[in-house]
């Protein structure tokens, strides 16, 4: 175990004076304490780097567990429910239209109200239908796309938004404004932001474990989990950094919100006119049209949209809202319409965002990972589970290392009856050295 | 936590302290644990699976027609920021009403016109919400004002008293009011 240890702070020296290289003409005497300095700095870094999550790891371990199940809930429930599978009765079967899938549902249960259709980006999802039952509940119903039969009910239990909440706000109710939940774990941007930060500094020429990969199995568990954590900390920097830095995000807009500071560009849609709903002269409700002509008229104000969802008026004043998918994946264009008249109301296109939006909008797909179908998301959920091993193995480090350590080292310093405090600290301290 | 004292006194106390110090983070897992009730019954509020809301005001009869009202939770209007307090009403329509009413709309205190009517309900006849906004200086006794609106250009209105609307509402505004 200590053999390792030693070899790796064998090197700090000769890294040392091959950056000291450029002032090599200055006496040996003189680049001496800069030397010191260095290497109590990259200690101090050290302390830093392991205070930072070292109290709450628990916490971050568990954040960062349910955020990586999150990524895949739409997947674990799709396992799970097979009335969520899209199974297409051939293999050239095309996909009805929005128009058609509400026929099929009104055939098949006239009394339920559709509210909104979503079309989940996979092709192998079945669609979410929002409707409403006469006795008073509303629940999402998986349609197959292909033949328009109602598969069944979103199960009681939502494992999806049960993982999201728990990983998002720690469950605490939004009652004011945002919840404390939702602070408590987007602060953990900060410490996560500063962790990566820290880890490269202390990790000198990391850029070399790229080219080298070490992954020692056979020096004892230190060895290996010490290993572990550079490794994938080296190969998860850009998922680190997109992580902690969205989720960071997520904590400035809660702020904003709670501040009532708003950074929008996009202007607040009034309610229909009385004018602008006709009235029918035998008390019925007047026609809507159809869904399909509202993509079409959706289309033309938003080339090459692909509706991938509708949601239906919420009231007789309201209106309908389509939308879908930009080139740019993470983000959504809509158009609003009138119902009645098919008039557009407002749009909302990707150029109607402000840079800053571009950049405010893009934090919470890129935190998810869900941009881009199974693919981006198995990646997440890779550098996810990475990411929660980074945190259990910097505690194993720990606690096999330098907690053992201090340890020991305040069981001696109790034997000896030395009153002094210092030797424990530093010891500590170099013991923690990589 | 200081070094100096756990090695100059290292009791019993000061070693369970350095040994789980690290651990104690694990009760935070405490706070998820004991909201999942809370979660859970919300998500059920939601779905309509415990009924139109917590708190069944009953039928209300407005001209021909009729509505099903419940607040949907048994407890004083929220802040709401700048917009000032809201209060969660649901409601149903009567069978009969599906076709020709067009629109329902609630208000605190009679409304003048069609025009002011008030909140507009959002979402299906079996099932719609509404966000009412309650000024902090609506009086205890005001009535709260139905107003249903037909497909034909009809009007139809009922008021019941907030006191029968929201108990907790008009025990909140009593003891607004009792505030200088």
């Amino acid at each position: 175990m200590r053999a390792g240890r030693v070899g790796k702070s064998h090197d700090r020296p000769f890294r040392d004076s091959h950056a000291a290289k450029p002032v090599a003409s200055s006496p040996l005497t003189e680049s001496r304490p800069v030397i010191m300095s260095k290497k109590s700095r990259s200690k101090l870094w050290f302390l830093v780097h392991s205070w930072l999550a070292l109290p709450i790891w628990f916490f971050v371990l568990i954040v960062c567990v349910t955020g990586t199940l999150a990524v895949v809930s739409q997947e674990i429930v799709w396992l799970a429910n097979p009335q969520m599978r899209a199974s297409a009765p051939s293999d050239d079967a095309p996909r009805l239209s929005y128009d058609q899938i509400l026929a099929e549902i009104k055939k098949a249960e006239p009394q339920t109200l559709v509210q909104s259709i979503n079309r989940p980006d996979e092709s192998h999802f079945a669609l979410d239908v929002d409707v409403s039952y006469p006795d008073g509940r509303s629940l999402t119903v998986y349609v197959n796309p292909y033949t328009g039969v109602i598969q069944g009910t979103a199960p009681n239990f939502n494992f999806k938004a049960f993982t999201r909440a728990l990983h998002g706000w720690w469950l605490v109710p939004f009652t004011n404004g945002f919840s404390w939940g939702w602070y408590l774990v987007s602060f953990l941007g900060l410490p996560m932001l500063a962790s990566l930060v820290t880890g490269l500094v202390v990790y000198k020429r990391f850029w070399k474990g790229f080219f080298r990969p070490t992954l020692r199995f056979n020096h004892g568990a230190r060895i290996f989990w010490g290993d572990f954590h550079r490794l994938s900390g080296i190969w998860s920097i850009w998922f680190i950094a997109v992580i902690s830095i969205t989720g960071t995000w997520f904590l400035i807009q809660a702020l904003l919100s709670d501040n009532q500071i708003s950074i929008s560009s996009e202007p607040i849609i009034p309610a229909m006119s009385r004018e602008a709903v006709p009235l029918s002269s035998d008390g019925s409700p007047p026609p809507r049209i159809s869904l399909d002509r509202a993509i079409e008229i959706a289309q033309t104000k938003i080339p090459g949209l692909e509706a991938s969802f509708i949601s239906l008026p919420g009231n007789a004043y309201a209106h309908m809202d389509i939308g879908g998918r930009g080139w740019y994946p993470l983000m959504y264009q809509t158009a609003t319409l009138n119902p009645y008249s098919g008039d557009v109301a407002a749009s909302r296109l990707l150029s109607d965002r402000t840079s800053l939006e571009f950049v405010t909008e893009s934090m919470r797909p890129l935190h998810t990972g869900d941009f881009g179908g199974l693919w981006i998301k198995l990646i997440w959920f890779f550098f996810g589970l990475l990411l929660s091993m980074m945190v259990l193995s910097g505690l194993l480090i720990w606690t096999k290392r330098t907690a053992l350590a201090t340890a020991n080292a305040l069981k001696r310093e109790h034997k000896k009856q030395r009153v002094q405090a210092q030797p424990a600290l530093r010891r500590e301290t170099s013991e923690a050295n990589l | 936590m200081s070094k100096s004292t756990s090695v100059a006194q290292p009791s019993r106390l000061s070693m369970i302290w350095h040994k789980w110090r690290f651990h104690i983070n694990v009760l935070l897992l405490l706070i998820p644990l004991g909201f999942m009730p809370k979660y859970f019954a919300d998500a059920a509020l939601f779905r309509g699976d415990s009924g139109l809301g917590e708190r069944e005001i009953g039928e209300i009869q407005v001209g021909p027609w009729s509505l099903r009202l419940a607040e949907l939770r048994d407890e004083a209007p929220r802040s709401d920021g700048p917009a000032g307090y809201l209060k969660g009403f649901n409601a149903a329509l009567c069978d009969a009403c599906i076709e020709p009413v067009k629109a329902t709309y609630l208000r605190i205190g009679k409304p003048r016109s069609l025009r002011a009517a008030g909140s507009i309900f959002f979402g299906t006849p079996y099932r719609m919400g509404i966000q009412l906004p309650v000024p902090e200086k609506t009086r205890a006794d005001a009535e709260l004002w139905i107003t249903m609106e037909g497909w034909d250009g009809s009007m139809h209105q009922a008021s019941i008293p907030l006191s029968q609307a929201s108990p907790a509402t008009v025990a909140w505004l009593n003891k607004q009011g009792a505030k200088p």
